[in-house]
């Protein structure tokens, strides 16, 4: 009941605020605009346009996620209204998890008519050969899953912070870690090559979107966002003692 | 129905609150009194679940504030001295969304927004946003907050700060009115407020208590020390002489241009000297135009505790 109530107001928030229109505007022109300038340059080749799309998806989603992520808690703090959740009859865990889920169901919501785009691109190109449904809700389920644990760094972040500001760039820098840690571990010399393929978020990317659903990386996903929210849970309830 | 000891809570190195004891009954409408930095606000935040202590133990109706938290939530309302509230909801709406939270079901939660409406006086003001109220509609909706899922304990961080006169009467009226049915802790600096509205007041000081009791007997305790004040024609060192050497009285200072003086005596105790100081200048023939004796309030009474440093000067003075 609390956290039905609690997800609904999060989500109303964001689409009573203008910036949650202005931010859907510029992310469906961002992603397309990437998404049509990357089939430009990939025609010719092989590669399923499908890959273009996921990329823009994704590319963009990172700062979406950091604009969303910056007012969950931060925002809540700056204004005071976090002492009204406080001292309201609520567990820690229903107010981060309501939190986590209204923030997630708006970023969902945004990318949902983006991932669209590859259908529009069918309709519009008769000749080529159609999409394949199945390796388009695999990459969205990447997607789904990705977004969901930088949403869930992002919810950390914004607890962390009282400024909506450093809560999005603290927030951007964390997602960028997650995204470029296999890259990163690729670079370390005597580093475990499966362990940075198995971490890549392009490989993994690239796998989904050829269809194979991969339960590996989709766990290990699933896990980090578990620990990310139960981190998330127990700062809350440190923020009684400081 | 509540129970607070030993309290303790520090920020760093800094201690707010410094091992406070003290209780309230059940229907009982406590004011705290004290200067900004007393301890006031640590102390409701604690009561509210807001904040864990560092020491001691705190009790609501029997349940611990630390590990039944969420109990305690359920039994408290809470009105923060700075309230914040969403601007982007309607007043209606956003006490609906409170009550839900605080766990009210369909029928209830109707007809406990409406009942709080009614009470605060924000009848007419359910479908204005948030944003766009004068700061004493915002102090209402909070009010309504603490008060809709009928609390038995109700915690009120300065209730009437941006209040109008009118407001503020009928804001007071109501608390006045809590009495009985809630338990009642309500924090203000304004001391008639307190005075009218509260039947025990508790002074706290450097996160210290320096005071607790009755509103009429702590101004009692001042008058322990009656003072008079007189205005009198003649010469100002032999006024000053025979005032002295009326029995009782301890002190006299005067002050006053030209032939008229101003006297004010402290006296030892609390005997009314008014009759002996009249007898003793009509004795001289001076003239005597005003005679009366100096009524000490609360307003004296939390002056002269939180005025000076040292708590033990403080109670040799006032006797506490």
């Amino acid at each position: 009941m609390a956290f039905l109530t609690l997800w609904r107001r999060e989500l109303a928030a964001h689409f009573l605020s203008p910036t949650a229109y202005v931010t859907l505007v510029i992310y469906l022109s961002l992603a397309g605009g990437t998404f049509c300038a990357g089939i430009v340059r990939q025609s010719g080749t092989t590669e399923p346009p499908l890959m273009q799309l996921f990329a823009a998806l994704a590319f963009w989603m990172t700062f979406l996620i950091a604009v969303v992520c910056m007012r969950v808690f931060a925002e809540e703090r700056r204004s005071g209204t976090i002492e009204m959740l406080r001292t309201a009859p609520l567990t820690d865990a229903a107010v981060v998890l309501s939190k986590y889920a209204g923030a997630l169901t708006f970023v969902l919501l945004v990318m949902a008519p983006a991932a669209g785009y590859a259908f529009v691109l069918d309709a519009l190109s008769p000749g080529i050969e159609g999409i394949d449904t199945g390796a388009w809700a695999a990459g969205c389920l990447y997607l789904v899953l990705l977004a969901g644990l930088c949403v869930a760094a992002g919810t950390l972040v914004s607890l962390l912070t009282r400024s909506p500001v450093v809560a999005a760039l603290g927030c951007l820098a964390v997602i960028w870690l997650i995204l470029l840690l296999g890259w990163l571990l690729e670079a370390v010399p005597g580093a475990d090559r499966q362990l940075a393929e198995r971490l890549s978020v392009t490989d993994q990317l690239g796998t989904f979107g050829r269809g194979v659903v991969d339960t590996r990386p989709a766990v290990l996903m699933l896990s980090a966002t578990a620990v990310l929210l139960f981190v998330s849970i127990r700062v809350l309830e440190s923020r009684r003692w400081r | 129905m509540i129970q607070v000891e030993h309290l303790t809570r520090r920020f760093g190195r800094t201690t707010a609150v410094d091992n406070v004891s003290f209780r309230v009954a059940r229907g009982e409408i406590l004011g705290f009194l004290g200067p900004n930095g007393a301890g006031k606000t640590t102390t409701l935040r604690i009561l509210a679940c807001a904040l864990a202590p560092t020491g001691g133990r705190v009790y609501v109706n029997g349940l611990d504030v630390f590990t039944q938290s969420l109990a305690v939530r359920r039994r408290v309302g809470y009105l923060p001295e700075n309230l914040a509230l969403y601007p982007d909801m309607r007043v209606g709406e956003y006490l609906r969304y409170r009550g839900r939270l605080k766990g009210l079901g369909r029928r209830a939660l109707r007809i406990r927004v409406a009942d709080a409406v009614t009470r605060c006086g924000l009848a007419g003001a359910e479908r204005q946003m948030i944003g766009r109220l004068s700061r004493g509609y915002r102090q209402r909706v909070g009010l309504a907050d603490a008060l809709l899922h009928d609390p038995a304990v109700l915690l009120l961080d300065e209730p009437t700060i941006g209040l109008d006169p009118y407001q503020i009467r009928e804001t007071r009226r109501l608390i006045a009115g809590l009495g009985g049915r809630h338990t009642v802790i309500l924090s203000s600096h304004l001391l008639p407020e307190v005075e009218t509205v509260c039947q025990r007041v508790l002074i706290m000081n450097r996160g210290a208590i320096v005071a607790c009791d009755t509103p009429e007997t702590l101004a009692a305790r001042m008058k322990a020390r009656a003072e008079l004040r007189a205005e009198i024609r003649g010469p100002r060192e032999a006024v000053t002489d025979v005032l002295r050497r009326v029995p009782g009285v301890a002190h006299v200072s005067g002050t006053g241009d030209g032939e008229w003086g101003q006297y004010a005596c402290l006296c030892e105790d609390a005997e009314d000297l008014r009759e002996a100081v009249f007898r003793a200048v009509a004795g001289q023939g001076w003239t005597l135009r005003e005679l009366r004796t100096v009524r000490r309030n609360l307003e004296d009474v939390f002056m002269a505790l939180t005025e000076t440093d040292a708590p033990e000067a403080r109670a040799e003075t006032w006797r506490f």
